[in-house]
């Protein structure tokens, strides 16, 4: 019981992250500033989070070479192409051969 | 109006479709969750509630393997929360977007904000209102569907994950090709690559919390460099 309340609380708490600047500044102005910085929320996000994901949770563990190669073939690829069947296949390529030939 | 329900199941099967990509490699992340709930010695109907009440991976695996590792309720929840801070961000990001939709949808919207959801609908902020509504409920259906079903798999199939063909790095590139089509200035550019440096250094700092200081001095850097455009 103790198990389940603690997982009802945290999905309170998962949904008041998410929740917390949607509702609260529903029918708020936003200055200028905010307006700026909310632009780059997106990039920096996506970015860190691309990142996260390459490390292993306990920290500790670097990339493998074709880890960033598959990164940057996909990076270049959308680039490029804008397309993103294209990226997942070439980067993937590179990722799956690399690591074949390493 | 035939236009416009036309307009509202093309939003709604892209967004579909446009999940269905980010699902596929995610399925082995969702059976892990599935095997952590086996190794805790937790009830697995106790461990997969998680799944609906929470509906957050890494926020979920954290706390079910800290809890079975006989950490203290306070400090297992701790770390969950700092896994899942990032969603603050989510959720300040998507707030312009979302003032200008109904009610039920703005109650609803933050339940389904998932990484994945995020990543897709942070691009098409400007859609009209209620494409963009399509769009980010048919993705975050179907992400949840897929979440309900695949921690659910995992519980009995756990063990059996196909070792072999690693699929799950297509997360990381598929993200990678959302943010490098996201950047229009290379402001974007600078700020991106700096809060992937960030994370990088910070890579052993605990519970995913080097994301949230990469993401913040982003967004510091970024506000800098708007300053040097004028």
């Amino acid at each position: 019981m103790m198990i389940f309340t603690t997982i009802v609380l945290m999905g309170l708490g998962s949904y008041a992250m998410r929740a917390v600047f949607i509702l609260l500044l529903s029918n708020h102005t936003f200055p200028p500033l905010a307006l700026k910085a909310l632009e780059y929320v997106g990039p920096a996000v996506m970015a860190a989070l691309v990142m996260t994901m390459l490390l292993s949770p306990e920290g500790g563990h670097a990339p493998r070479v074709y880890e960033w190669a598959g990164l940057a073939t996909a990076a270049v690829v959308a680039l490029l192409t804008r397309n993103h069947i294209y990226v997942l296949v070439l980067a993937m390529g590179v990722y799956w051969g690399l690591g074949y030939l390493m | 109006m035939p236009e416009a329900s036309s307009l509202k199941s093309h939003y709604g099967r892209r967004g579909f479709l446009d999940a269905l990509v980010l699902v596929i490699p995610a399925i082995p992340f969702a059976l892990v969750f599935g095997l952590a709930v086996r190794e805790s010695g937790l009830a697995i109907w106790l461990g997969w509630s998680s799944s609906p009440i929470m509906f957050s991976g890494a926020a979920q695996i954290t706390l079910i393997t800290l809890l079975g590792e006989g950490a203290s309720v306070a400090a297992a929840a701790t770390a969950a929360l700092v896994v899942g801070a990032r969603h603050l961000f989510y959720s300040f990001s998507m707030a312009p977007v979302m003032q200008r939709q109904p009610v039920w949808f703005r109650w609803l919207a933050p339940y389904m904000l998932v990484d994945q959801v995020f990543a897709l609908c942070v691009g098409k902020q400007n859609l009209p209102t209620a494409d963009f509504r399509h769009y980010y409920l048919a993705a975050g259906i179907t992400f949840w569907m897929f979440w309900m079903t695949f921690t659910a798999v995992g519980l009995f199939v756990g063990p059996v994950i196909p070792a072999g063909l690693d699929i799950t790095f297509a997360t990381p590139v598929l993200f990678m090709g959302l943010l490098v089509t996201a950047i229009d200035s290379w402001q974007k550019a600078v700020v991106a690559v700096f809060a992937m440096l960030v994370t990088f250094i910070l890579a052993d700092m605990p519970s995913r919390s080097g994301l949230l200081i990469a993401v913040l001095a982003g967004l510091i850097l970024g506000l800098v460099l708007e300053r040097l455009r004028k």
